[in-house]
């Protein structure tokens, strides 16, 4: 292997890097507050929201990201309506198209991850909070949600990464991405093996660090399985 | 050329796109089949490296499935279609023809496929080993079954039966990844779907033919594998 | 029982000298052991005193460090490997041997993917060879004689507990073995289930087979065994026909331990 080469290849795909994580990190933030939506639907006994949840996860994970890629980028301009309309701007930008549709995707599955912790925390508790008097929000964001949480974040961790693999589908659609910059390096070079391995090495350390994040989170979020603080320190600890 | 309305897109007549959109929904079912049976062969060595290998071999296993989680997959297919048309390219040249030779996209996705997914299987035969109540295996090496046989016989029936779950998921997984085997030029369902789009002005309707055709594969075979399941399971414990 | 019939008669299994340990534990320190054809031996000890690992070498489910097994006669060859262990000198030999020995387990390990009837004839079938038909024939009469001829088509985890072990029986017994070896067979099982199994264990007993019984049962191993064996702490501590050692045992220990 030509080390020279394959530094070379280095900083070309590492100035990709921040387009890769940028991509990532917008679509799993939007797609969390959808996904949370579509799980308290699903979980609403209202029937038309339950349906609807279903439907939308059903057709979101039935069919792969580049189709909704392709759908989002290249479909919707078939409509005048929607070139006409002010999301054009957006909507014209594969920038944003990517992120549409990454974010639309990972909510799909990850509301399934977030309506199985939820349902994880046991009715019992639920109950205990009512009867202390409290209201619905204040034993959902106090009571529910931590465990919640707590119970959803492995999967999670594990939805993360295939996020942070599936930004590689945005350079189908012309974005320079560590992937599409890796291919133009391979069309130009014909080195595959080097610039597969530096980019292979780069998503390895994302996700690695990703995985590393996502523990030690789990570790925050887990008193109970760290050691018992002693006494004079734990309401110092309990204070959030 | 007119331009065609939704009906003529699907339509199976003169000017409709029907048989060339079954015939890349075709493609790309073979494409699935391809890449799950190479992965199933991969995961099957896979589980026995991580199963009963030396500390190497079990070390290569895991090394396998750890890179192969965390890299992209559209990163698998560059390789393999790149890096086959470089080896064909180079033999070709060996032989006098000139100029790039390009690997057949097909046997590069298939590949790419069965790779991926091959880390995959490796995990769910494991799990479902793991599954396996051991006194049940035992039993067969009690009564005097040889390696094999208890292999044939006993072990992998009742792996199997446990891993029947996890490998519908994997199917489910290799058939959408199967879309991106259309950056390699192979025509299958969403290669057609974009000549389709690129050849006319209703690119959604293309591709929201394509998404329908992908959901109506992915919820038949999905109800083939459940019934697979309830068929083969009658028995298993499980928990 | 016989007695005098089972001095004379020929031995079915001799363990001699055996030792094993599990890494630095030496779990069996010396076990000598003969089983004459037609004797039924129980084997009684605390837990952790090594009996199902004795019962568990006759077969070769544990390889032993040393010593020696015979079934009727024929002794399993050990070899020693380049890493001081030691293993069979030829496997075909011990397949062969074990397919001589039925064994039922404590926690009856029935295939759980083949229905009762399919279990009791795989190892005919696949193992010995036997035309399917007839190994069926067989297999439906054995089935019947351990009470559970209306279950042959049932999965196992749809049977009791008490009807597994029965099914497991008759899967030992399809083998035509020349010994069974019994290890706490009703331990696993509910109180009131416990009695259906030592029923076609006496019945098995009064055929005159040869039977090595790990159990816990005192009544069993009072009124049916024609030979008690104490174990405690890997080896033999008191051995002799029921009625002498329940009544006038000279280890302390036993009679400790029959009194708890
Ligand atoms: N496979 C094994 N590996 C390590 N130790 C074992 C193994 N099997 C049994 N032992 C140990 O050997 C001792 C005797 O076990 P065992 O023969 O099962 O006793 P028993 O059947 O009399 O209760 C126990 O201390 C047990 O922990
Ligand atoms: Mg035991």
């Amino acid at each position: 292997m030509d080390i020279k080469f394959a530094l070379e290849t280095f900083w070309s795909l590492a100035a990709a890097l921040p387009l890769t994580l940028q991509l990532a990190t917008t679509s799993i933030a939007l797609g969390s507050v959808l996904a949370l939506g579509l799980a308290l639907a699903r979980l609403s006994g209202i029937l038309a929201l339950d349906l609807f949840a279903r439907t939308y996860v059903f057709l979101f994970r039935g069919t792969p990201l580049l189709v909704q890629i392709f759908l989002i980028y290249y479909g919707l301009s078939q409509f005048p309506a929607v070139r006409h309309s002010i999301f054009w701007p957006l909507l014209r930008e594969p920038y944003w198209c990517a992120v549409l549709a990454l974010m639309l995707n990972t909510a799909a599955y990850a509301s399934e991850i977030i309506r199985g912790g939820l349902l994880s925390v046991p009715h019992g508790q639920v109950e205990a909070a009512r009867a202390c008097g409290m209201g619905r929000l204040m034993i959902f964001r106090r009571i529910v949600m931590p465990q919640a949480l707590r119970q959803a974040l492995p999967g999670y961790g594990n939805e993360m990464i295939s996020m942070v693999k599936a930004t590689a589908l945005a350079s189908i659609i012309t974005l320079m991405e560590i992937t599409g910059v890796a291919a133009k390096l391979i069309s130009e070079s014909y080195r595959v093996i080097e610039v597969f391995v530096v980019a292979g090495v780069i998503y390895l350390a994302i996700n690695f660090a990703l995985t590393r994040l996502v523990a030690f989170a789990e570790h925050r979020l887990n008193p109970q399985l760290r050691p018992p603080l002693p006494i004079s320190t734990e309401l110092k600890g309990e204070t959030h | 050329m007119t331009e065609p309305g939704f009906l003529d897109i699907i339509s199976f007549g003169a000017d409709g796109w029907g048989p060339a959109l079954a015939a890349g929904a075709w493609m790309t079912i073979l494409i699935a089949i391809a890449g799950f049976a190479i992965g199933g062969l991969i995961g099957t060595f896979g589980a026995w490296a991580k199963i009963s290998g030396g500390p190497v071999v079990r070390g290569c296993a895991e090394a396998y499935t750890t890179v192969l989680r965390g890299i992209p997959d559209l990163l698998v297919i560059y390789l393999f279609y790149f890096g086959g048309s470089a080896v064909v390219t180079a033999i070709g040249q060996l032989y006098g023809a000139e100029g790039f030779v390009s690997f057949p996209g097909f046997i590069a996705g298939a590949l790419a496929v069965g790779i991926t997914s091959g880390a995959q299987q490796t995990e769910v035969y494991r799990g479902a080993f793991r599954a396996v109540h051991p006194g049940e295996l035992e039993a067969a090496t009690a009564c005097g079954m040889g390696r094999f046989l208890k292999f044939r016989r006993i072990t992998v029936p009742l792996t199997l039966r446990h891993a029947l779950p996890g490998l519908g998921n994997v199917w489910q997984v290799v058939l959408k990844e199967s879309a991106l085997v259309s950056v390699t030029g192979v025509v299958e369902l969403l290669r057609q779907a974009q000549i389709g789009a690129g050849s006319t002005s209703r690119p959604f309707d293309f591709f929201f033919i394509a998404a329908m055709i992908y959901l109506a594969i992915s919820t038949v075979s999905g109800l083939i594998l459940q019934v697979t399941e309830r068929r083969f399971s009658r028995g298993v414990r499980r928990g | 029982m016989n007695m005098s019939a089972a001095v004379t008669a020929p031995v079915a299994i001799r363990v001699h000298d055996l030792h094993k340990s599990f890494g630095p534990v030496e779990v069996l320190k010396g076990v000598s052991l003969d089983a004459r054809e037609g004797e039924v031996i129980s084997i009684l000890g605390s837990s952790g005193s090594g009996k199902s690992t004795l019962l568990r070498c006759i077969n070769m489910l544990e390889v032993p460090n040393s010593g020696t097994i015979e079934v009727a006669g024929e002794a399993i060859r050990l070899k020693t490997s380049g890493d001081g262990r030691s293993r069979p000198a030829d496997q075909k030999q011990v397949d062969r041997i074990r397919s001589e020995l039925g064994m039922v387990f404590q926690s009856f390990n029935l295939w759980s993917h083949k229905t009762v009837l399919e279990n009791v004839i795989e190892a005919p079938v696949h193992v010995l060879k036997r035309p399917r038909a007839e190994a069926i024939e067989e297999a439906e009469a054995l089935l019947a004689k351990v009470g559970i001829a209306d279950k042959r088509n049932h999965y196992p985890s749809h049977l009791s507990g008490g009807q597994q072990q029965r099914a497991a029986i008759a899967r030992a017994l399809a083998m035509r073995p020349k010994a069974m070896l019994f290890d706490e067979p009703t331990s696993a099982l509910d109180p009131e289930l416990v009695g259906e199994v030592l029923r076609v264990m006496r019945g098995l007993a009064e055929e005159g087979r040869t039977m090595l019984v790990v159990t816990h049962e005192m009544g069993f191993a009072r009124d049916v065994s024609s030979r008690v064996v104490f174990v405690h702490k890997g080896t033999i501590e008191e051995e002799g026909p029921p009625h002498e050692v329940f009544t006038r045992s000279k280890s302390e220990r036993f009679r400790q331990f029959i009194k708890s």
